[in-house]
């Protein structure tokens, strides 16, 4: 009797690893599963139901060969339909990766204009552009730069062989001037664009960069309203919380002028601190305030003899070296002898501008430790970004 | 600028201690570029502006202090007890232009014996960087320092004539400094000079010649005020930068040449142990300077800034500044300090008031402007989509320099003169591009050499040109794709980058843009001749793509086949107006294949320029569906698949009439180019 079950139980064995090679299809287990393991005529079943069969003696053996041959069938039906459910009809494995496409994307410095110009754009500011070959004129006179001014010398110009009144221009703000020129108040522009000045490349400096400036000019335009629209722009820009700060500086084209920093918007301020307007004291480049242009990028985010680093500022911040303070950009109200040079009159409107250096934000904002970097277009930088 | 905090406080009795002084400075709009310790001394590294030579003293910045805070006083040397004398004879100034002199004054002091300063004045001068020399230089440099007002004292005994005469140089002179540099003179220099020959460089440096020496006995000291642009002039042409021309290119106070002068004399006398008087004084000032009164309405300060500024806090701080005030009703008429150069209209007086009361107590509101004619920026967004479709494809943006080097310019332009700078960086960068692909090549070589396989990279900026001297900067979109176009991997099969693949590109981009887009066989430097196409838009040359040719991808040391374009932005930012709706076709299209050999020799240009001439009245469109050349193909054919479209506009086209139409253009196209049927 025993040898008699022991051959069927092999053959039972044998016919559901040969029944299991063709059978994919769910449907198809499922008849296998019921043949083998039905409660009333699985094959499992019956060979369980003629244990009773046996004898005493051989019982044990006998049950547990066939309780093995069970949870073989049931092992096997359930890799089976594991296997099934993954690929019906053909061998496919959805776990396998998905094919690598390549992607490019924007660099930083369009990215981050991008952005600027975007929220501009939803203030209701128009998009001014202009020649980077501009007139000497518009680079400087009109904007309050006369010849020989000592302001010209912090901006080191590009000249051009046989072309001797024009420059690369050394900041975007000639734009706003041909704006002047051909356009009546209001006037609500901003002005993005490459700027040229002659500085060797080092970790703060480049030859060639990017500017973002703006321009408003109406009636009753007053400090306040830079103020403003420069919160709107740098809350929306680096955060809901940050806090801007206002100190004299000096540009030729804006009276008074104003260099601002806005908080550190890793570290400061803390929750509720929106008091501490002037309290600390100035970061500060390497060059006189007034060398630079609306937004040229200064050293560092705050000299090393800032005085008295914020309260409240982390001093192992990353991002302000402790300061709490971030220097971004250049403003103030248009002198009124640009506006009078630009065909304005000064006692009839008054207006802001307002300039930042793009480079400076992605140091600033995106951690890019050294401008050169910026203009490798090593594929390794550009690909984090944009 | 450097000043020592303690010196500073002889000026202006401030108890504050330095942070404190620090964040003092920065809401006046003086940063602190360093702290440094010198001898136990604090001294600031100040930043100043172009605009505040006042600002260069210990002087200036005690002002500014005083300003700040009513409760502090502005305390200068007490001059009232040092005679300048009255003006002598034996002795004169002469000044030749007074457009370059302002003013002139100057003393002779005699019997002097040269000896080191007082240990304090030394230790002084060394904290503000300074090298202490003798006494009457070091006397020289401390009014400087302490006023803002640059002397220059000259041995009397080597001065000839009896004179001094403030000139331009005559073409020819020469003049050695007093740092023994020899410089050659034109008319463009100023000159301090004797009754025969030049002393020194006005407002720049002395000569050596008639330097104090340690066997000086007599003096003539100079107080005096130049032109700045004459001094900023004649020191850059001669590559110098001193403390004196920094200040006077500036703009001096023409009223500080006398106080000057008596405390020179002051501190003279303290070091000599005597008094002194001066046996020779004049003071030239042909045209005394006067400032101009400026108008200040009262609420022109509240109204400039939107800042709460009571009237009377606005008048109290001009004041504080050493603005005279005369009240005139609404307005106030007010002259500036004579020191103040920089102050010139009623919004330098406004920012005077607000940096002074403090900028944080500047409010923030929205304007309410309003652009009055809303002009929808219609290339932004078609840019945008261009960028999203190109970066979808794999393209990389760059960024370059707008200069590169004129052999890089030669790449595109073998023919053209360069746009070229005055004083470029270097020569890498010392002509304006006249194409924005040399960049893309150098970028694509750089990034292959990191190991990088696939290098697609675009660029949008501009191309310069001279034409007809007049300076000419276009817009252009540039690309260029190197290496491997998709990297094998268990679904995909590998392939590389070819011209095709960046046609189809172009194409796709076209498409998006709604342009209308042909490739024509052409000839350019940068692309390999037969793999070298115009692009038209919209029937219009708009630019150029190909393989790059050998000279290029050589002199960028590129080791595979590159493929680039270079289009005019502006055209494919260029709105093509407006679409309207069109009615489609509703009656069936039939579609005929067209299998055929072609000549090698031939290309597919002149196939289609062949359909473009013969093609029927019916026929649709056509595309190539494929192109064989293995067996079965005879040597020197090519086995060309299209696939035609018929339909007519009015009606449904018969089969018969399909196949006659498919029938005549194919035997025609067949005969024209000598294909073979298949």
């Amino acid at each position: 009797m025993i040898d008699e079950l022991t051959k069927e139980i092999e053959e039972t064995r044998r016919s559901l690893v040969h029944e299991l090679e063709g059978a994919q299809s769910p449907e198809t287990l499922a008849a296998l599963k019921e043949r083998y393991l039905g409660r009333k005529k699985g094959r499992v079943s019956l060979l369980l139901a003629r244990l009773r069969d046996c004898a005493a003696a051989e019982r044990p053996r006998a049950g547990q060969a066939v309780n093995e041959l069970k949870a073989f069938v049931e092992e096997a039906l359930a890799a089976a339909q594991d296997r099934s459910a993954a690929a019906p009809g053909e061998w496919r494995d959805p776990s396998l990766p998905p094919s690598r496409l390549p992607a490019g994307g924007e660099h930083l410095i369009a990215a981050i204009q991008r952005r600027i110009e975007d929220i501009f754009l939803q203030l209701g500011y128009e998009i001014a552009r202009g020649p980077e070959v501009e007139l000497e004129d518009y680079n400087f006179t009109k904007l309050n730069i006369p010849a020989h001014h000592p302001a010209r010398d912090e901006q080191d110009t590009f000249f051009l062989e046989g072309h001797d009144e024009m420059v690369l221009r050394t900041h975007t703000s000639p734009i706003q001037v041909r704006y002047m020129l051909e356009h009546k108040p209001p006037l609500k522009i901003i002005s993005p664009g490459k700027a040229f000045r002659k500085d060797d490349p080092d970790a703060t400096h480049s030859p060639c960069f990017h500017q973002v400036e703006a321009l408003l000019v109406d009636r009753g335009v007053r400090f306040s309203h830079l103020k403003g629209t420069l919160e709107a722009f740098c809350r929306s820009f680096y955060g809901p919380d940050i806090v801007l700060r206002f100190r004299p500086g000096y540009f030729p084209f804006t009276e008074p002028s104003a260099e601002v920093d806005i908080s550190c918007f890793l570290c400061f301020p803390p929750a509720g601190s929106r008091a501490h307007g002037q309290s600390a004291s100035s970061p500060a480049g390497p060059e006189a305030a007034g060398s630079r242009a609306h937004g040229q990028s200064s050293s560092s985010p705050a000299g090393p003899a800032a005085a008295g680093a914020a309260s409240g500022a982390d001093p192992s911040c990353r991002v302000c070296k402790g300061s709490g303070w971030l220097e971004i950009l250049g403003s103030g109200m248009v002198h009124p002898q640009v506006l009078r040079y630009c065909g304005i009159d000064p006692e009839e409107y008054s207006g802001f501008a307002l300039g930042m250096g793009i480079e400076r934000v992605a140091m600033v904002k995106y951690g890019v430790p050294d401008l050169r970097l910026l203009y490798e277009n090593d594929l390794r930088l550009l690909g984090q970004f944009g | 600028m450097k000043i020592n905090v303690e010196y500073l406080k002889r000026f202006v009795a401030c108890g504050l201690e330095d942070g404190r002084l620090r964040e003092l400075l920065a809401g006046l709009g003086l940063g602190t570029e360093e702290v440094l310790q010198v001898g136990g001394e604090t001294v600031l590294d100040l930043e100043t502006t172009p605009n505040r030579p006042d600002w260069l003293s210990h002087y200036g910045i005690a002002r500014e202090i005083a300003a700040k805070d009513p409760r502090l006083r502005f305390v200068p040397m007490d001059l009232a007890a040092v005679d300048l004398g009255a003006p002598g004879s034996g002795f004169a100034i002469h000044i030749e232009d007074p457009a370059d002199c302002l003013r002139y004054s100057g003393c002779i002091v005699r019997d002097l014996a040269v000896r080191e300063s007082p240990p304090e004045v030394q230790k002084l001068l060394v904290s503000l960087g300074l090298r202490p020399i003798n006494d009457i230089v070091d006397v020289s440099n401390l009014v400087m320092m302490t006023c803002g007002q640059p002397l220059h004292i000259f041995d009397l005994e080597t001065l000839r004539g009896g004179q001094v005469r403030v000139r331009r140089a005559r073409p020819g002179e020469a003049l050695r400094l007093l740092d023994e540099r020899d410089v050659k003179l034109d008319n463009g220099h100023l000159l301090i000079a004797d009754g025969e020959r030049p002393l020194a460089l006005a407002g720049i440096m002395g000569g050596l010649d008639s330097g104090i020496t340690p066997a000086t006995r007599h003096v003539f000291i100079e107080s005096a005020c130049f032109d700045p642009v004459v001094i900023r002039l004649g020191a850059r042409s001669l590559g110098l930068k001193t403390d004196a021309s920094y200040r006077f290119e500036r703009g001096m106070d023409a009223e500080a040449t006398l106080p000057a002068l008596r405390m020179a004399l002051l501190l003279l006398a303290r070091s000599q142990g005597r008094a002194l008087k001066p046996s020779f004084f004049q003071d030239a000032y042909p045209r005394p300077q006067s400032r101009p009164v400026i108008r200040l309405e009262k609420d022109f300060p509240a109204r400039l800034t939107g800042m709460a500024i009571p009237e009377a806090e606005a008048a109290a701080v001009l004041q504080r500044l050493g603005f005279r005030l005369r009240d005139d009703g609404a307005a106030w008429q007010v002259a500036p300090p004579s020191h103040r150069v920089d102050a010139e209209c009623r919004e330098d007086l406004v920012e005077e008031i607000a940096r002074v009361l403090g900028y944080d107590r500047l409010g923030g509101e929205m304007p309410l402007t309003a652009n009055p004619v809303l002009r929808v920026d219609e290339a932004r967004p078609r840019l945008q989509r261009l960028k999203a479709r190109l970066t979808a494809a794999g393209f990389q943006e760059v960024i370059n320099y707008v200069f590169q080097s004129p052999e890089e310019n030669r790449l595109a332009g073998p023919e053209e003169r360069p746009l070229a700078l005055k004083n470029p960086l270097g020569r890498d960068f010392s002509v304006m591009k006249n194409s924005l692909l040399s960049g893309l090549l150098r970028n694509t070589a750089a990034n292959a050499n990191q190991g990088f396989e696939r290098v697609a990279l675009f660029e949008i900026g501009n191309a310069f040109a001279d034409e007809d001297g007049r300076v000419v900067e276009r817009r252009r979109l540039a690309l260029s794709a190197y290496g491997q176009e998709q990297r094998p991997d268990w679904r995909l099969a590998g392939r590389e980058f070819d011209l095709a693949w960046l046609k189809t590109e172009l194409a796709a981009l076209a498409r998006l843009l709604r342009l209308e887009l042909a490739f024509r066989a052409a000839a350019h430097p940068l692309f390999r001749p037969g793999a070298c196409f115009r692009v038209d838009c919209g029937q219009r040359p708009c630019g150029w793509c190909g393989e790059v040719a050998e000279a290029a991808s050589g002199f960028h040391k590129l080791e595979r086949p590159a493929f680039a374009a270079e289009l005019d932005l502006e055209a494919l930012l260029a709105n093509g107006g407006e679409p309207r709706f069109q009615a489609w076709n509703r009656f069936p299209a039939a579609r005929r294949d067209f299998t055929f050999l072609m000549a090698r020799a031939r290309t597919f240009q002149e196939l289609e320029d062949a359909i473009g001439r013969l093609r029927p009245a019916a026929l649709e469109s056509y595309e190539l569906t494929d192109v064989y050349q293995g067996t079965g193909v005879p040597a020197g054919q090519v086995s060309f698949s299209l696939s035609f479209t018929y339909r007519a506009a009015e009606r449904t086209l018969t089969g018969e009439e399909v196949n006659e139409a498919h029938r005549e253009f194919t035997g025609r196209l067949a005969a024209q180019l000598g294909l073979i049927q298949r």
